[in-house]
């Protein structure tokens, strides 16, 4: 589908990150000028912020150390050759999630690697105006949207290291526009797939929602376990403008060998109303930090988490509820299961800003322990600065009881299948709120599957 | 009690049980055959409940003496799921709440364990097993849930989550009604039932009750005896049985009180 992609087989070599790296991946992907110029001056940003370290708040629980930079390859697999579409859903066979029906969906993209494999929109769409394409393609055909968005409003490229790093060194991802006015059913779909062993992989997700438009958005992150480590960067964008209303999931689940940060912050603009679900099932270490701006009076940020944890797998997520302005609503609740030696945390700030009355915020977080050796910290947090408000939250730890899988072992239930029965309770309230059966079911059986025992 | 040509259904014989090394159960001896109805009373503290959570192998006691047999099979070193499917029932005098899990999905599971391993156990004696399909389970479920005047709506709801303590009791008979077990235990079951409930409820067990099925009703009260009649009535106190009879024993208890019964008891 991209013309780039094709222009080269070759494997890249170049191990490590470096100003070199960025000129040689911005020739490979044929980037417009101005798109170079934003890459190195995103590099000149990497280098002159400090690398994170255990002292900073952020990072006390989650030791970046075995992440070895030095020894990736920046980018890979430009060659954009596949089998068709439903050869990518060898993983899904597996209960990975589907790529699924053309008539489930109003477009798809695909990346793999540094290439883009696929991109289509449903073509009913044209004429009102939305855009949905790869982000090499939007860069080429909608320059002045992307200049505007892309790394400007939600996640600046100054927000942090990585996050500049990203701006540098982003191979992929998509683009979705939607017009004033404009309201989509049908979820957009992007996915994003790595196979190079020993490289890095980077992908963005930059959604605008101009006045009153409605879409529906579903991320997809999936690779298989390999030997070598890996590494996934992400920045996912969601801009609100007036009115708009978003829906957006993501599901991650790469292989094992894969140390995953994801940053997302979403930008809401007055009586803007965003839903939006993460589930964390793959990956060896994943740090996400997910934030949504309330900046206008009247809005709703639904931020829905899962995650579950097994082996020696680690997941920290990190999230905001900015109240910027008053009247806001946001509603935040994150679930966790934890497994043999697998390590988690959480860690969430409601900050209310001065003037933000009216401010109605809700965090809660709870956590299931499946065995002595896994370990969640969990780690609340309010900054309120104004006087009106009503802020809520919480946070359990907690093992399966005794007592629960007593009954329903008195039921002719065994032990395993009632531990089973329990744990896909504890996330059946998160997954109720769905309201797509598709991504419901996927869910069930990801879980019943991690649960195992 | 038991017809001694044939081996007694579910026999308890001078079990000891403790929890925390604390000793409740202190020699208990109980006999219950097809088709027996037996009210187990006794003052709060006496072991009655602990019996029954013994009975179905709450993990949290420890049988330290004695033996229960079920069709002269030893049970006590099954799991407790493995008693349910052999059809040892025991309704809870407080129904655990499973939030996240529905009626539904829960009972299907259940029934289907429980019928499973009976259809599997026909087959092994020479006969057809008979697995439940989806669509039977459904209407099983509805017709039993009539029985028991429940609404539809219930099987939705999350396990035992907001029940009043009506709907609870309710929904531990309906339970026993879908597994069909050969031996219950009823825990107090008639503890938090209004009389309409508690009417609705005895309806309900005396429906299921009959010639194949021996039941052990666990109750502080003669009330629910005016419901669901026995054939024997035994009183127990300190973990022991003290006292055992006919149906006017829980008649002549309930006008003397528990206080006159343990004097004599402890004057013996």
């Amino acid at each position: 589908m991209d013309a780039t992609a094709t222009t080269t087989t070759m494997t890249t070599t170049l191990a490590g990150f470096s100003r070199e790296a960025v000129e040689e991946l911005s020739r490979r992907k044929g980037d417009p000028d101005w798109v170079r110029d934003a890459r190195l001056a995103a590099w000149e940003t990497y280098e002159s912020l400090p690398m994170p370290k255990r002292t900073d708040e952020e990072w006390r629980r989650t030791d970046l150390r075995g992440l070895k930079l030095d020894r990736l390859a920046p980018f890979a697999g430009f060659n954009g050759a596949f089998d068709g579409l439903a050869s990518l859903d060898g993983a899904a066979e597996d209960g990975g999630l589907a790529i699924g029906s053309a008539d489930q969906r109003a477009g798809l993209v695909v990346q793999r690697d540094a290439a883009t494999l696929h991109a289509e929109m449903d073509p009913a769409l044209v004429p009102q105006g939305v855009i949905y394409c790869d982000l090499d393609t939007a860069v080429r055909e909608h320059a002045d949207l992307i200049r505007q968005h892309f790394m400007t409003e939600a996640v600046p490229v100054g927000f942090g290291k990585f996050e500049a790093l990203h701006a540098a060194f982003w191979q992929g991802g998509t683009f979705l526009y939607v017009p004033t006015g404009v309201s989509v059913e049908l979820p957009f779909r992007s996915f994003a797939l790595s196979q190079e062993p020993g490289a890095s992989v980077f992908t963005h997700s930059l959604v605008v929602l101009e006045e009153g438009a409605e879409a529906f958005f579903v991320d997809g992150y999936r690779s298989e376990t390999q030997d070598r480590q890996s590494f996934a960067s992400a920045v996912v964008e969601l801009i609100l403008r007036k009115d708009a209303k978003l829906r957006y999931v993501q599901v991650q689940d790469w292989g094992r060998h894969v140390w995953n940060m994801m940053t997302e912050r979403a930008t809401l603009a007055d009586d803007s109303e965003l839903k939006s679900l993460h589930v964390a099932l793959g990956g060896k270490w994943t740090k996400n930090s997910i934030g949504s701006h309330l900046r206008g009076p009247n809005t709703l940020a639904e931020m829905l988490g899962i995650f579950f944890a097994d082996g020696d797998q680690f997941f920290d997520n990190h999230t905001w509820q900015l109240h910027e302005a008053p009247h806001a609503t946001s509603d935040l609740e994150f679930k966790g299961a934890l497994k043999d030696g697998a390590r988690s945390v959480y860690s969430g700030l409601i900050k209310v800003y001065e003037g933000a009355q009216k401010t109605d915020a809700y965090q809660q977080n709870r956590n299931l322990v499946l065995s002595r050796t896994a370990r969640a910290d969990s780690i609340p947090n309010l900054e309120i600065a104004a006087n009106d408000v009503r802020c809520t939250h919480g946070a359990t730890i907690s093992q399966v009881e005794e007592e629960h899988i007593f009954y329903l072992q008195a039921r002719g239930i065994p032990r395993t299948e009632a531990q089973k029965l329990i744990v896909e309770g504890f996330f059946r309230p998160v997954i109720d709120r769905i309201p797509v059966e598709e991504i419901q079911d996927f869910l069930q059986g990801a879980i019943a599957r991690k649960v195992g025992f | 009690m038991a017809d001694s040509t044939q081996t007694p259904m579910f026999e308890i014989e001078n079990l000891h049980a403790s929890i925390e090394d604390k000793e409740i159960l202190k020699g208990v001896n109980l006999t219950v055959n097809r088709g027996e109805i037996h009210a187990l009373m006794g003052p709060n503290g006496s072991g009655k409940s602990t019996l029954a959570y013994v009975l179905a192998g709450h993990p949290a006691y420890e049988v330290t003496e004695g033996s229960i047999r079920f069709n002269g099979e030893d049970i006590l070193e099954m799991e407790p799921d493995e008693r349910a499917r052999k059809g040892v029932f025991l309704a809870f005098q407080y129904p655990t709440v499973i939030p996240g899990v529905s009626m539904a999905n829960f009972l299907r599971m259940a029934v289907t364990n429980v019928r499973n391993a009976r259809a599997e156990e026909a087959a092994a004696d020479g006969g057809v097993a008979q697995k439940m399909t989806p669509r039977e389970f459904r209407r099983l479920m509805k017709e039993k849930m009539a029985l028991l005047k429940m609404d539809d709506a219930f099987a939705t709801r999350y396990l035992n989550e907001g029940f009043s303590g009506g709907e609870k009791k309710r929904a531990e008979i309906l339970q026993m009604a879908l597994l069909e077990p050969s031996m219950a235990i009823l825990d107090e079951t008639d503890s938090g039932l209004d009389i309409d409930a508690l009417r609705v409820v005895s309806d309900g067990v005396n429906a299921l009750a009959g010639p194949e099925m021996g039941l052990l009703v666990i109750t502080h009260y003669q009330r629910l005896l005016n419901h669901i009649k026995p054939d024997f009535v035994h009183i127990m106190m300190n973990g022991r049985i003290v006292q055992e009879g006919g149906p006017e024993l829980a008649l002549e208890l309930e006008a003397k009180g528990y206080e006159t019964l343990r004097a004599e008891f402890a004057a013996n």
